[in-house]
């Protein structure tokens, strides 16, 4: 099945049909839930305060409904027209269905605030846009950004005027400046190289933030999970490094953390390169000799004979 | 479209001086009552462009009669019923129809069942 991405503009793939096919099958919405579910842990938000969460790519509302079952309320972005109609029938349904739930509740009276998170309307809302063009919100407007399953198709240019690394760019810096200061962004991608993957991370930390990507399932092929986690934990970095030096106690600090750096490489000299597998180069001959030297055992010593080219097969 | 939502958002349209807020023109405007989050408006209140609520609330006012009148600032203390109108105002009253429009640039950009679209045009990026 080639991707949906060669296609053409995400606005055409997913067309009325194609958004309700998404949108019923039980598969996609299963693995779409999972995958939200998973990129919520990684965003460390904290569940008893509502968050405003910004959805990248929302498309039918899938993660949006995830979102608000932790009691967040959000604003969702696609730039399909047909599968944000379908997203608002969901959260209309949604409504529905707890208006009936509200008649049916009246008898319970104890755990009253847990039912009020379940049963409320959606608070989601919706917006037409593409996220190449950069985000048209306010400074510091959202508490923290998902994106599932959309970011890879920036990398796809379906006109003369777009050019992906612009179009990545733009969308970073303008996500750099509608997230809080302290907030943090989880997108998770499907990318079709690994110098997409790169691009897309490069792209990123160009702009300012801090982060990477965590790749779930690493060994399979289906069900390998990209997620880009972009924070902005440079300045939280330079302040934990001054209380350290200043011998501040860390017991007004909540958060313990490791400052690790990278270790000395003094000692160790880097391993030289074979040229091809199976070729052992003179270089990397002598190196391993040395090494072997180091750990004390017998070697020839280093003539004009070493690692030459031998006239036959030993 | 919430004006919550209608809160946070400007135009980025190429070469805009002051993209916010946008103003409004609606057509048709919708009530959907939900229950009252304290929490959530509390939460959120701090954050909000309070101007930009009083001039949507104006704006909006031809179309639905029954907006409540806000406060000019918002004082120190919210009673009940200031908060049930205050969420009343961000999260029950959708704009179905209509458009937003820049106010240095008059771009308009429309609002269909309920769905901005703030898709900008190749020379505007």
């Amino acid at each position: 099945m080639s991707r949906p991405e060669l296609t053409g503009p995400a606005a055409h793939f997913y067309n009325e049909k194609e958004a309700r096919k998404y949108d019923s099958s039980s598969r996609m919405v299963g693995v779409q839930r999972e995958i939200t579910e998973r990129a919520i842990e990684l965003l460390r938000l904290d569940h008893s305060q509502p968050a405003y969460v910004l959805d990248i790519g929302c498309g039918s509302g899938l993660s949006g409904q995830v979102l608000e079952e932790k009691g967040h309320f959000w604003l969702g972005c696609d730039v399909s027209r047909d599968m944000l109609l379908v997203a608002q029938e969901r959260m209309h349904n949604q409504a529905e269905n707890d208006d009936d739930d509200d008649d049916d509740d009246e008898s319970m009276d104890g755990d009253s605030n847990h039912n009020i998170k379940k049963q409320r309307k959606s608070t989601g809302d919706l917006m037409h846009h593409d996220m190449g063009t950069g985000l048209p919100f306010r400074p510091a407007t959202f508490d923290a950004c998902i994106s599932i399953s959309a970011l890879q198709w920036l990398c796809y240019s379906n006109s003369a005027q777009q050019n992906p690394r612009r179009r990545l760019t733009r969308f970073f810096s303008s996500l750099y400046t509608v997230l809080k200061r302290g907030g943090r962004a989880v997108l998770q991608f499907y990318p079709e190289t690994a110098e997409q993957a790169v691009l897309i991370t490069e792209c990123a930390t160009r702009v300012g933030f801090a982060g990477g990507v965590v790749v779930d399932y690493p060994n399979s092929a289906k069900a390998k999970k990209h997620y880009l986690v972009l924070s902005f934990d440079r300045n939280s970095e330079q302040k934990r490094k001054a209380a350290l030096k200043d011998g501040l106690s860390s017991a007004a600090e909540e958060q313990q953390s490791v400052l690790v750096t990278g270790a000395s490489r003094e000692g160790t000299k880097k391993a030289p390169i074979r040229k091809k597998k199976g070729v052992k180069t003179k270089e990397w001959i002598v190196h391993k000799k040395e090494t072997q030297r180091k750990k004390g055992k017998a070697v020839r010593p280093d003539t004009k004979y070493t690692a030459r080219r031998r006239p036959t097969k030993f | 479209m919430r004006l919550l939502t209608h809160n946070y958002l400007q135009s980025n349209v190429k070469g805009t001086e002051e993209g916010y807020p946008l103003g409004i023109v609606p057509e048709t405007v919708e009530i959907d009552k939900s229950p009252v989050d304290r929490e959530l408006l509390l939460n959120i209140l701090p954050k909000l462009n309070y101007d930009a609520v009083l001039q949507a609330v104006e704006q909006l006012r031809p179309h639905c009669e029954t907006l409540p009148n806000l406060p000019s600032t918002l004082p120190e203390d919210l009673d009940d019923e200031l908060v049930n109108d205050l969420y009343f105002v961000l999260f029950d009253v959708h704009v179905k129809n209509g458009c937003l429009v820049c106010p240095s640039t008059q771009r308009k950009f429309p609002i269909r069942d309920g769905i901005p679209n703030m898709i900008l045009h190749e020379d505007e990026i």
